[in-house]
C-alpha cells in the first residue's frame, strides 16, 4: 500500500513538473517516471484482483469442506443410530435369553416375578420397571420394583386398582405403548404422571394356569421407541413370563400331586404292612391250629388203627369175610388219613419255620435208586416205563428225606394220571448254579386254567379224570413248600392230552443261611 | 481386605451403582472397613480390573506407611457451588496432619450446573500448588440424583474428596482423542453452562445445521444420546493452554439454547468434535502412560472415564479400552474406577494457568506410586 502512495506521489510531482514547463530534459525524464508509475499501478491492480479470486476460491473450498463435514457427520450419526439400535436389541435379546434360563428354575409362580432386577430392565432400554402378581382381576401385589421407590409403587398400585386400569390391562393380552398425547384416557394419563414419564409400556401376563400378572416399563425423560421390533421384544417378554408362570404353576401342582401321592403310598404301604402282619399272625394261628388238631387227630387215629389191626389179627376170634373186608377198608382209610395228617403237619411245620432242611450232598445214583424202588410197584401195576437221565449230575444238595418226598410225590402223581403202558421220565441237568430236575409223563395233561392254582392247598382240578383218582390236594402244596425251603423253585407245564412236566430248580452249591 | 492382608489399609476409595440404596451400601462397606477414611461416589457404571460393570460396587484400599490423608465434604453445591467447594476444602485441610500435600481426589455432584465454581472454591480453600483430580458423580444415565461418599455418609448435591500427602506419590493423565470437524463458531452469548448464541444465532441452530432437523428433533427428546456424545463441542483452552476442552450437550432447551455439562465461556471459539473408537482408545493409553511417567513404581490406579465414552464406544470397545489401560499400567497393578459425568485434573499445562478445568468424554487416570 505504501508503494502505491509513493507511486501516486511521484506521479503527482511529475505532473506538476510537466505543467510548470521546467526544462525539456527534465520533462522527458518526468514523462518516463509517469509511464513507469502507471505500469506499476496497473500491475498492482491486476495482482489484487488475482488475490481476490484466490481468496474467493479458498472460501469456496472452505465452505465445501464444511459441507462435507456436515455430510460426514450425518452419515456418522446414521451409523451411530443404527449401531445404537443394534446394541440395544442385542442387549435385549441377551437379556431375554438369560431371563429365560433364570425363569426355567422358578419353582413357584411368584418367583417368576421376582427375577427382575435393574440389569434386565436397563438392558431392555428402560430405567423403571414394576412387575406384579394379580391374585384377582382387581388386585395387584408388586414382586419386583426397579427404579421406583416403594412409596411411589404403592401410589401406582392404588391408582391402577382404583381407576380400573388393572381390569382393562388384564383383559387385553397384547402389550400396549401408552404415550402422552396419544389418545389416552384420564386414568392412563394419570399413570404416566405418577411414573413421571411421557410414555410407558404396559402388558399383562395371562398364563393358562397359575396366577395372572402385569408389568409396567418406562424411562422417565425419554420417549420410548415404538418400532415393530420393540413391540415384538415386549411381546416375547410377556409370552415368556406367561409360559414361566404356567410352567412353575404346573410344577407346583405336579409337586403337590406327587407329595399327595407319596403320602398315599406311604399310608397304603403301612396299611399293607399291617395287613401282612395280621395275615402272618392269622397264618401262624392257622398253622398252630392245624398242628394242634392234627396232633389231636393222630392219637385217636392211632388207636383206631391199632384196634383194627388187633381185630384183623384174629385174637378176638376169626372174622367173617365181609368183616375182614370192612376191617381192611378201615385200615386203608386210617392209613390215608394218617398220611393226610402227616402232610398237613409237615406243611404247618415248614410254614412256621419249625422244620430245618439239611443241606448235604446227596449221591444221585443212590437217591434215584431208592425212589425207583419205592414207586416200582405202582409202575408195574400200570405197566408204565420209567426212564431216568442223569446227564452227568452226580450230586444234589439238600435234605435227602424231604427231596425224596418231592420226587416220590411227583412220580406218584405221574403214575396216577398216566394211562397204562404210558411213559414217565425223570431228567437231571446242571444249569449254572442250579440243578434242574424234571418229571414228565405222557398222561392226560392239566387244563390251562388249573395250572396257576395247582400248588394251592386242597386244590384239585375239577375234571372227570381227577374225580376218579383219589387224592387229598395236599401233595403238590407240600412239594412246593419243601422246594422253596431249599431255596428252589417249582414250575409246571402241561397241555391237554400231551402230558405234564414238573420242573424243580435246586441250588447246586451251598448258600449262606437265610436271615 | 483379603487381598491386602496382612497390611493395614490407610484409606478407601469406593464407586457404587446409583441403583443401590446408597446409605445401605456404605453401611455394608463400613461393617467391614470400620472407621477407615473413605471417599467416593455413585457412577454411570463401575470399572474393575476385569472391565466395565453395571449395578455393582468397587472398592480400592490403599496401604502406605508414608501416606497421610483426610476427608472433606461440602453440601448444597446446587445452590452454592463455590461455597460447597470451600467447605470441602476447609474440612479436609483442618483434618490433615502437618505434612506435605500431594493431591486432592474429588468427587463432585455431576448434576450441579456450577461445577467449575465448585472446583474454584476447592482451590481457593486448598491452594493450587498441588494436584487436583477427580470426577463428577453419575447415576447410570438417569440424570436424577447422584451421590458422594464421605466417611460412611452418602450425600447428594455436594462434593467430597480425599486430601492426600505425606510420602504418597500421585500421577495423572487425561486425554480424549477427539479432533475438530466443523468450522469454528464464536460463542456470542453464554452464561455458566448454558450456551445461548453462536455467531449471533440460537445455539441449537448449529446442531440443526450439521445434524439436520430430524436428528436434532430426536435429540431434543432424549438426554445423552449416542448421537450427541459422538459429536461434542470443543473449545480451545483459554489462557494459552494447548488442547481442546470438550463439552457435552445434555439438554436442548425450548428457547434454542443448549445446556452443557460444564461451563462455556462467552467469546470462545467452538467447533464440533469427532473421534473414532481407535483414536479414543489410543488416547486412553496415552492418559495411562502420562499418569505413570513421574512414578518409579505404580502401586494402584483409579480411572475416571466419561459416561459418554461408554455410550460412544459400546460395551465391547469400552471393555477393550479398560484392558488397554491395564496393559499400559501393568497388568498386575490393581485398578478400579467409575464412569463419570465429568473429569477434572490439573494437567501440566493447566497448572501454569492455576486452574482445574472440567472435561468430558475424557479418560482420567490417577496412579499412585509405591
Amino acid at each position: 500500500m505504501i508503494a502505491i502512495y509513493v507511486v501516486l506521489l511521484i506521479s503527482v510531482l511529475t505532473t506538476v513538473v510537466l505543467m510548470a514547463g521546467v526544462g525539456g530534459g527534465l520533462q522527458l525524464a518526468c514523462g518516463g517516471v509517469l509511464l513507469g508509475s502507471l505500469a506499476y499501478l496497473t500491475m498492482r491492480v491486476i495482482g489484487a484482483e488475482h488475490e481476490r479470486q484466490e481468496l474467493a476460491k479458498l472460501r469456496a473450498t472452505y465452505a465445501q469442506l464444511d459441507q462435507q463435514a456436515k455430510w460426514i457427520i450425518r452419515a456418522d450419526l446414521e451409523l451411530h443410530h443404527a449401531q445404537e439400535e443394534l446394541d440395544r436389541r442385542l442387549a435385549s435379546l441377551m437379556s431375554l435369553h438369560q431371563l429365560g434360563r433364570q425363569l426355567q428354575v422358578s419353582l413357584k409362580p411368584e418367583e417368576v416375578f421376582q427375577k427382575f432386577d435393574a440389569a434386565i430392565v436397563t438392558n431392555f432400554g428402560f430405567s423403571v420397571g414394576l412387575f406384579g402378581v394379580c391374585p384377582t382381576m382387581g388386585a395387584v401385589a408388586w414382586q419386583s420394583l426397579v427404579g421406583v421407590t416403594p412409596e411411589a409403587a404403592e401410589r401406582l398400585r392404588v391408582h391402577v386398582t382404583a381407576s380400573g386400569l388393572l381390569k382393562q390391562l388384564l383383559a387385553d393380552p397384547t402389550p400396549r405403548l401408552w404415550q402422552a398425547g396419544g389418545g389416552l384416557n384420564a386414568a392412563q394419563r394419570a399413570l404416566l404422571d405418577l411414573l413421571g414419564s411421557s410414555s410407558a409400556v404396559v402388558a399383562s401376563i395371562l398364563p393358562h394356569s397359575g396366577p395372572a400378572g402385569c408389568f409396567i416399563l418406562c424411562r422417565p425423560g425419554v420417549r420410548v421407541s415404538t418400532s415393530k421390533a420393540d413391540e415384538e421384544l415386549v411381546k416375547i417378554l410377556a409370552h415368556q413370563l406367561s409360559t414361566a408362570v404356567e410352567n412353575s404353576a404346573l410344577y407346583e401342582h405336579a409337586w403337590s400331586e406327587q407329595q399327595t401321592l407319596e403320602r398315599k403310598v406311604q399310608e397304603r404301604t403301612r396299611e399293607l404292612a399291617e395287613a401282612n402282619a395280621a395275615l402272618t399272625r392269622m397264618n401262624k394261628a392257622k398253622s398252630d391250629f392245624v398242628s394242634a388238631v392234627s396232633h389231636e387227630l393222630r392219637t385217636p387215629l392211632a388207636a383206631i388203627k391199632g384196634y383194627a389191626s388187633l381185630l384183623n389179627s384174629g385174637q378176638f376170634g376169626t372174622l367173617a369175610q365181609p368183616q375182614a373186608e370192612r376191617l381192611a377198608k378201615i385200615e386203608k382209610h386210617a392209613d390215608l388219613l394218617t398220611q393226610f395228617i402227616t402232610n398237613l403237619l409237615d406243611i404247618a411245620r415248614i410254614e412256621a419255620g419249625r422244620t430245618t432242611m439239611e443241606r448235604r450232598a446227596i449221591p444221585v445214583q443212590e437217591f434215584l435208586a431208592t425212589i425207583q424202588e419205592l414207586v416200582q410197584p405202582q409202575l408195574l401195576a400200570k405197566r408204565l416205563q420209567l426212564a431216568i437221565d442223569r446227564d452227568g449230575v452226580t450230586e444234589l444238595l439238600g435234605d435227602a428225606q424231604h427231596l425224596q418226598r418231592v420226587l416220590v410225590n411227583l412220580l406218584s402223581n405221574a403214575v396216577k394220571y398216566t394211562p397204562e403202558s404210558g411213559r414217565i421220565s425223570v431228567g437231571l441237568r446242571r444249569d449254572g448254579a442250579s440243578v434242574v430236575v424234571t418229571v414228565s409223563d405222557s398222561g392226560c395233561g392239566i387244563p390251562a386254567e388249573d395250572l396257576p392254582k395247582l400248588f394251592q392247598e386242597f386244590y384239585r382240578a375239577n375234571d372227570p379224570v381227577n374225580q376218579q383218582i383219589r387224592g387229598t390236594g395236599l401233595g403238590l402244596a407240600l412239594v412246593k413248600r419243601i422246594v422253596e425251603a431249599h431255596r428252589g423253585t417249582i414250575t409246571v407245564a402241561s397241555q391237554r392230552g400231551q402230558g405234564t412236566t414238573f420242573t424243580v430248580m435246586l441250588p447246586a452249591a451251598a448258600e449262606p443261611p437265610a436271615p | 481386605m483379603e487381598q491386602l492382608a496382612p497390611r493395614e489399609p490407610k484409606l478407601a476409595i469406593a464407586f457404587g451403582s446409583s441403583w443401590f440404596d446408597q446409605q445401605a451400601l456404605l453401611d455394608g462397606m463400613r461393617s467391614v472397613l470400620g472407621a477407615l477414611p473413605m471417599a467416593g461416589g455413585s457412577t454411570a457404571g463401575e470399572i474393575t480390573p476385569e472391565g466395565p460393570r453395571s449395578h455393582s460396587c468397587a472398592v480400592l484400599l490403599l496401604a502406605s506407611e508414608e501416606a497421610a490423608c483426610s476427608i472433606g465434604a461440602g453440601e448444597s453445591a446446587q445452590s452454592h457451588p463455590h461455597e460447597a467447594g470451600q467447605q470441602a476444602a476447609y474440612a479436609a485441610a483442618r483434618e490433615f496432619p502437618s505434612q506435605q500435600r500431594t493431591a486432592f481426589l474429588l468427587f463432585g455432584d455431576g448434576l450441579v450446573s456450577g461445577s467449575t465454581d465448585m472446583i474454584r472454591g476447592l482451590q481457593e480453600g486448598l491452594g493450587t500448588s498441588f494436584l487436583m483430580a477427580g470426577g463428577l458423580t453419575g447415576d447410570d444415565l438417569r440424570f436424577s440424583r447422584t451421590y458422594q461418599y464421605a466417611n460412611g455418609r452418602a450425600m447428594s448435591g455436594g462434593i467430597s474428596g480425599l486430601l492426600l500427602g505425606g510420602g504418597l506419590k500421585v500421577g495423572v493423565g487425561l486425554e480424549h482423542g477427539f479432533a475438530p470437524i466443523s468450522r469454528p463458531h464464536r460463542i456470542t452469548r453464554a452464561r455458566a453452562n448454558v450456551l445461548f448464541e453462536l455467531d449471533r444465532l440460537p445455539a441449537s441452530s448449529v446442531y440443526e445445521e450439521y445434524f439436520g432437523a430430524d436428528l436434532t428433533a430426536q435429540m431434543r427428546q432424549e438426554r445423552f444420546t449416542r448421537q450427541a456424545v459422538a459429536f461434542p463441542l470443543g473449545m480451545q483452552q483459554p489462557d494459552g493452554v494447548s488442547g481442546w476442552l470438550l463439552r457435552n450437550v445434555v439438554a436442548f432447551e425450548p428457547d434454542g439454547s443448549l445446556r452443557c455439562n460444564a461451563d462455556v465461556p462467552e467469546g470462545a471459539s467452538l467447533q464440533l468434535m469427532m473421534s473414532s473408537p481407535q483414536s479414543a482408545m489410543e488416547a486412553a493409553v496415552v492418559a495411562a502412560r502420562q499418569a505413570v511417567t513421574s512414578l518409579n513404581r505404580v502401586g494402584c490406579a483409579i480411572v475416571f472415564a466419561s459416561a459418554a465414552r461408554r455410550v460412544l464406544l459400546g460395551s465391547q470397545n469400552a471393555a477393550l479400552e479398560i484392558a488397554r489401560i491395564r496393559e499400559a499400567l501393568g497388568s498386575s497393578v490393581p485398578l478400579i474406577g467409575g464412569y463419570t459425568y465429568g473429569e477434572c485434573a490439573t494437567t501440566a499445562a493447566a497448572t501454569m494457568a492455576d486452574r482445574t478445568p472440567v472435561h468430558t468424554e475424557s479418560v482420567l487416570v490417577v496412579a499412585f506410586g509405591k
